[in-house]
């Protein structure tokens, strides 16, 4: 595979990205730190998920747990953070092999309920176990903050999403990525064919748990503040899964497309619609673009590049 | 001890009626349907509006709720899943959006303030220090009518076989003339309608909110993951199981762990003995 063409391709979202922030307002840069949090969500669900098949529906665990080791460490402790932050993604991995556990024997609608349950453990947990040190319902707040303002955010979040999203590139076009495919195909080949299937679970989902652990420490660190309802939750999960899935998983631009897509369909749909109606018309774009095409829009804008092709270079020809 | 036993009974009764149309629904057509939390929900909503803001009876406004579940299972099925059914994953996602849109849909008409429900048995059965509202004792005493009707049902009527015989060899149910979508849309339409009629005494219990959804889904999760997923007799015993143990926390330990444990025993059982505890993927 030539290595120009896609290099090319980073090369122009980064200059692109870089320089939104000039051309948009302040507001729109808020925005768009948000879609750079759930593109960092999302890569860190497909690798698990999207790559090898094993669904995950208890992403916000793993992202909870760096967000609360984080968030608990400085609060409590007054821990720096360039040593609380990598404590949480630490803290992520371990929650990244409980995943694990199960997938050594179950798979597809039973892992993906093993997941949930464990979502909702943690949701539980973080209410009624030591309510003193998590903040209970109310969570804490009162967290620091790395950078402020949107524009040093941006770039900070923009930065994790291009360093995260080209690492996991490189990875994922070596022979482990064709590996992890080929989990998601038949486990059984792959064991046959003699590659240990737990070593490339674990690697894939090491990968997932240390990518959501670095978005979930650093989330915390830029709202400042942390609190169980709106994590652990089934929308918070629905946004991943969606934004994912609608970009085109098993892809590293998919997630990252589906999470600027779905962050400004939500937020170009407001001023038609200010209304609740908003997030129904939202979900029903989403759902219809699902059944659809599950490949999602990078399948879509690559098809429709594929047709347009042989249009424009007729014409260039023809005159 | 008797306060225990009666609450205990009454909460399992109401989970079993919750669960039980989420086990067919696996049963049947191998699809797990994460919008069952909201057909729970459209019940409660559809209950409300007839008897508490249209004034219609409370028998009335109960069959207009089951119908509405039936009817929104009859088009979840035809719309979405009927399309996706050969990959079950895509079901389970797409039904997890549809949960998601269907909510916000609430928001759009009811407001996302929640509406608390007139008791539909009023009144509290008190006996030696016992206090249980005859609402729960009704919801305990129709899950065990309908859960008796139903496994009835599937045993001795026609359909009821059909559907059995779909959920033990789909090839097979095939070959006898069996038309498996045809079951498939009739175990849809009523799971909707027990989902719908569990719905109703749901919100009672608890309160109408357009977020209420994501209990009932949890507790059917664990209820038939922990019975194994597809077998309705599991489902009953492990209704009954996870009902007595929230029960037993919440009167002996603290209220707050209640979930904590189910959460607990779903994990383990599905690490340990993933087909569950009765696992036979049959009706």
């Amino acid at each position: 595979m030539p290595l120009a063409r896609p290099l090319l391709g980073w090369l122009a979202f980064a200059v692109v990205m870089c320089l939104v922030p000039v051309f948009v307002s302040t507001g729109t840069v808020r925005i768009l730190v948000f879609a750079n949090f759930l593109a960092i969500f999302a890569m860190s669900w497909d690798v698990i998920s999207g790559r090898t098949g094993y669904i995950s529906f208890g992403h916000p665990f793993l992202i909870g747990i760096a967000g609360y080791t984080t968030a608990m460490l400085t609060y409590h402790l007054d821990t720096p953070l360039w040593l609380s932050i990598p404590a949480g993604v630490f803290a992520t991995l371990v929650g990244g092999t409980l995943f694990l556990l199960p997938a050594l024997r179950i798979r597809g609608t039973y892992f993906a309920l093993v997941t949930l349950a464990f979502m909702e453990l943690m949701y539980q947990l973080t209410q009624v176990i030591a309510p003193k040190v998590t903040g209970g319902t109310r969570g804490l707040s009162g967290i620091p903050t790395i950078v402020s303002g949107a524009i040093p955010n941006y770039y900070l979040t923009f930065g994790l999403v291009f360093a995260i999203g080209l690492g996991l590139w490189f990875v994922l076009r070596t022979r482990i990525g064709a590996a992890l495919a080929a989990l998601r195909m038949d486990e059984g080949a792959v064991a046959a064919s003699g590659l240990s299937t737990i070593r490339l679970k674990l690697f894939a989902f090491m990968t997932s748990a240390a990518v959501a652990g670095i978005g979930g420490a650093f989330y915390v660190h830029y709202l400042g503040s942390i609190a169980p309802r709106g994590l652990f939750d089934i929308n918070f999960l629905f946004t991943i899964l969606v934004a994912a899935l609608l970009g085109g998983s098993s892809t590293v631009a998919g997630p990252i497309l589906g999470a600027y897509f779905l962050t400004f369909l939500l937020e170009y749909l407001r001023p038609y619609l200010p209304g609740p109606e908003r997030y129904v018309i939202y979900g029903m774009i989403a759902l219809v673009v699902y059944v659809l095409e599950p490949r999602g829009l990078h399948a879509i804008l690559r098809t429709g590049a594929r047709r347009l092709a042989p249009l424009l270079a007729r014409r260039r020809i023809a005159p | 001890m008797t306060n225990i036993l009666i609450q205990g009974l009454a909460l399992s009764g109401l989970y079993a009626l919750v669960a039980v149309g989420f086990t067919m629904i696996f049963s049947v057509g191998r699809v797990l349907n994460l919008a069952h939390g909201v057909f729970l929900m459209l019940g409660g909503y559809a209950y409300y509006t007839a008897v508490q803001v249209f004034g219609i009876s409370k028998g009335a406004g109960i069959a207009i709720a089951v119908l509405a579940g039936a009817a929104f299972g009859i088009l979840t099925y035809t719309v979405l899943v009927r399309r996706l059914e050969h990959n079950p994953i895509a079901v389970e996602i797409s039904t997890l959006i549809l949960a998601v849109v269907m909510q916000a849909l609430i928001v759009v008409v009811y407001t996302s303030a929640p509406k608390s429900m007139w008791p539909i048995v009023p009144g509290v059965f008190r006996h030696e220090g016992v206090f249980v509202s005859h609402n729960i004792l009704a919801a305990m005493v129709l899950s065990w009518i309908v859960l008796g009707g139903l496994v009835v049902f599937v045993r001795r009527t026609r359909l009821g076989r059909a559907l059995r015989a779909v959920s033990m060899d789909r090839k097979g149910a095939v070959i006898s003339g069996i038309d498996p979508h045809r079951m498939s849309l009739a175990t849809w339409a009523i799971s909707g309608g027990l989902a719908a009629l569990a719905g109703v005494f749901f919100a009672t219990y608890t309160q109408l909110t357009p977020g209420m959804w994501v209990a009932p889904l949890i507790i059917a999760v664990a209820v038939v993951v922990v019975g194994g997923i597809g077998s309705i007799v599991g489902s009953l015993v492990v209704a009954h199981l996870i009902g007595f143990m929230e029960t037993v926390t919440t009167t002996l330990v603290a209220a707050e762990l209640r979930g904590v444990f189910t959460m607990v025993l779903v994990i383990v059982v599905l690490v340990i003995v993933p087909k569950g505890l009765f696992g036979r993927e049959e009706l």
